[in-house]
């Protein structure tokens, strides 16, 4: 999952989330979780004055932006103290499962 | 060798250098926490205090609770939840001070009283908001740190970074105690309730609680996923091992330690994309 600014959604992302007006919590929910997102859609939201939106995997990559093989590396190397305690290997496989879902079917960057 | 530690704690217990306690603090005390009618009535006395409601404010506004703007301060106070508002009352010159100087550990604080609030609630335990106030409060001793050793605190930070410490090792080594007891010293000389200074006290070392073991372990539980996240900063990049009686008091599993994860990366998201807000906002 990704919060992009509306600005940079296009066709076919699926919305993670809700989008609610006037992106309160406590506003009316205008598009529910799962929708895929089309121009139309897209341009009735920019008219609704909806500012950003939650997406499905990680599909907007921008400067700084870190790699799945990156964020794993860099998750191992936090871990690499506590290697020796059971609970902390079962927390550390949780989290490899979950940064690797994150990141999407596509397992993160693309390379050009 | 116990002598740096006593001076230290003579300094840090002397209540005429320490923030104090600001008086609305005890007005909203009295106050119970889940009755509706109490959140208008803690909204009145937090607004006639105008430092603590721009700052509340501005924190209902951060993102670190999306981007809702929020412009009142019941408003704010339903968004955050009474305890946080409690304990930025509580802590108010302290966090003053920690988000100017070192928003990591600001954010490693938020995303432990975030973590610990999923886990109480995931758990179904008893007093999710003092268990949440106890995580966003934890590692108030290395504020104090900060601030009265600010001259050994080079030597603090060159030690973990050339000899791969923790930070509690480091300040051991360096000051003879470390932040969790100095953040247990504090919540003395403040009379918080045991609640929240065992927690704050232990959080490196569940033994050592006597009567809030479960509480201590979900804040003990939530500064380990926090740092596994990777999120913020709080001083060593290096997750500390789970402590078995931890482990044991909240009688985990893998299954539930993956849903916790799960519902903590959640909410952590909206943190983690707002520096893609920015650089959108700025092209834009
Ligand atoms: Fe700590
Ligand atoms: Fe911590």
């Amino acid at each position: 999952m990704q919060k992009i600014p509306l600005n940079l959604a296009t066709a076919e992302m699926v919305l993670a989330r809700d989008i609610f007006k006037n992106d309160s919590p406590t506003g009316m929910p205008i598009c529910g979780k799962g929708t895929e997102l089309s121009d139309s859609l897209i341009s009735r939201l920019q008219q609704m004055g909806v500012q950003s939106l939650y997406v499905e995997g990680h599909p907007v990559w921008q400067e700084g932006d870190r790699g799945l093989t990156e964020q794993l590396a860099d998750l191992e190397k936090r871990f690499s103290k506590t290697m020796d305690n059971r609970y902390n290997t079962t927390l550390l496989e949780v989290y490899r499962t979950h940064f690797t879902a994150a990141m999407g079917d596509d397992g993160g960057r693309t390379e050009e | 060798m116990d002598e740096r530690r006593s001076d230290l704690k003579k300094i840090i217990m002397d209540t005429k250098t320490l923030p104090t306690l600001p008086g609305v603090i005890n007005k909203l005390n009295s106050l119970s926490n889940d009755d509706k009618s109490s959140v208008q009535e803690m909204a009145r006395i937090v607004s006639a205090d105008q430092v603590l409601s721009a700052r509340i404010l501005r924190l209902a506004n951060s993102p670190s609770y999306g981007f809702y703007r929020v412009s009142t301060i019941s408003n704010a106070m339903i968004l955050l939840g009474v305890n946080v508002v409690k304990s930025l009352a509580l802590s108010s010159s302290i966090f003053e001070i920690m988000e100017k100087n070192s928003v990591g550990l600001w954010e490693h604080s938020l995303g432990t009283a975030t973590a610990a609030g999923i886990i109480a609630r995931k758990l179904a335990l008893p007093e999710v908001e003092e268990i949440t106030t106890a995580g966003l409060l934890h590692d108030i001793g290395k504020v104090i740190i900060g601030l009265k050793c600010a001259e050994q605190m080079p030597l603090i930070r060159n030690k973990i970074k050339l000899d791969d410490l923790y930070i509690s090792d480091a300040e051991r080594a360096v000051l003879d105690t470390d932040h969790a007891e100095v953040g247990g010293w504090l919540s003395k000389s403040w009379f918080l309730p045991d609640k929240l200074s065992e927690p704050i006290a232990c959080h490196h070392n569940v033994a050592c609680s006597e009567d809030h073991r479960v509480k201590t372990s979900v804040v003990h539980l939530a500064d380990v996923l926090i740092k596994a996240s990777g999120f913020g900063d709080s001083g060593d990049s290096y997750v500390p091992p789970i402590q078995q009686l931890a482990w044991d008091q909240l009688k985990l599993d893998e299954a539930l330690l993956q849903e916790i994860v799960v519902e903590l990366e959640d909410k952590l998201v909206e943190v983690k994309n707002f520096s893609l807000e920015l650089a959108s906002a700025a092209v834009a």
